[in-house]
């Protein structure tokens, strides 16, 4: 095999590796960021809660806010992340992550 | 009581199954270490020890392989240039690419210092991971995130840098329902995330290997305690085993989400 097929196979290997390490790492963060939009919602519309909970006394709209706020970042996580997946498949960013 | 494994295992000596004293079990004081000595009111403890002692190994390690660099590495140098190009090619250039490589002293030092941190839960005599103490794991998190902080700003100006944490798009009217929550997953559930993530696996595994030693020892007896002293001792090589992996995992996480949080302060600058 000439010496130029043989760079090319390496420059080809390690475009390979390359896009797979760019996969695996934008891969750990869309799963960070999913659970952080999990947590996150549910301690906003949680806490939103339970401050006007506390004002008109009603306890009950604390955990009312965190049901709230989950449901709202599933409908976010559907609207940023799962696009990508109903789109034109597997290559397009996530939607917010394009900053 | 400190929370040396030994030490742990020193008051139940001679505390074996039906000898009439119970299983001395592991806890939060296992965690918790007496002054190795103290200058005023402020007390040196071991989990300090292991943290300057591994700053200071990576340091001289890099310090040492590349004292003297030569274009065809030889000895120390192949290893060191080895870790360098792993950290670059395996979490650097997948989330910034080429133009990330101003980064990579950061990456690579947070990296081996995070993996030697974990490893020091397997190593005789230190026998304690310092990051399963939350005090060694937030400025590690400040420091990433203040940086995040920064560069975001920088690059995308301020008003920019918080417009665009909501995807393009999105109706205005959906705007005040979203903000909230993308506030709290920024400033309050990413960083908190990135933090307890690596104290709690370190906090598990420790955990984990200290009952399982104990345990072993504990069922240690010339009855059917031996059988199950066996099973603990298994357990233990396997535990041991298990922490080896995430140990690196952990470092690998930590160091991949550090660069994926740069690349996207970076990223109106690409």
């Amino acid at each position: 095999m000439s010496g130029r097929s043989m760079g090319l196979l390496r420059r080809d290997a390690e475009a390979r590796r390359e896009a797979e390490g760019k996969g695996r790492a934008q891969g750990l963060e869309t799963g960070w960021t999913i659970t952080s939009y999990l947590i996150g919602g549910m301690a906003a519309y949680g806490g939103i809660g339970a401050l006007v909970g506390r004002a008109v006394h009603i306890s009950m709209l604390f955990p009312i806010g965190m049901l709230v706020g989950l449901a709202i970042s599933l409908v976010y996580i559907v609207y940023r992340f799962g696009r990508q997946q109903a789109g034109s498949g597997t290559t397009a960013s996530p939607k917010g992550d394009d900053r | 009581m400190t929370g040396d494994v030994q030490v742990v295992a020193a008051p139940a000596g001679g505390c074996h199954i039906f000898s009439g004293c119970g299983y001395p079990a592991p806890g939060l004081q296992d965690f918790d270490f007496r002054p190795m000595f103290t200058i005023g009111s402020f007390g040196f403890t071991k989990p300090m020890l292991i943290a300057v002692l591994c700053a200071l190994a990576v340091i001289a390690f890099f310090a040492f392989a590349f004292s003297r660099p030569r274009l065809v590495p030889r000895g120390v140098q192949n290893i060191g240039e080895l870790a360098i190009l792993t950290v670059r090619d395996q979490v650097l250039r997948p989330a910034l690419g080429r133009k990330g490589d101003g980064y990579l002293p950061l990456l690579v030092s947070l990296f081996f210092f995070i993996w030697l941190m974990n490893l020091m839960e397997l190593i005789p005599f230190f026998q304690f991971p310092a990051m399963s103490r939350i005090g060694f794991v937030w400025p590690l998190v400040a420091v990433v995130y203040i940086l995040y902080l920064y560069l975001g700003f920088k690059n995308q100006g301020g008003w920019g840098y918080l417009r665009n944490m909501i995807p393009p798009g999105v109706p205005f009217f959906i705007l005040p329902i979203l903000i909230p929550v993308e506030v709290a997953r920024f400033f309050i559930v990413q960083p908190f995330t990135l933090g307890i993530r690596l104290f709690a696996n370190m906090f598990a595994g420790h955990l984990l290997l200290t009952i399982f030693y104990l345990a072993t020892w504990y069922m240690l007896s010339l009855s059917i305690g031996l059988l199950y002293a066996v099973g603990s001792a298994f357990m233990v090589v396997f535990v041991f085993l298990l922490e080896l992996l995430v140990d690196l995992l952990q470092a690998f996480i930590f160091t991949t989400l550090t660069a994926t949080y740069i690349a996207s302060s970076l990223e109106a600058e690409h």
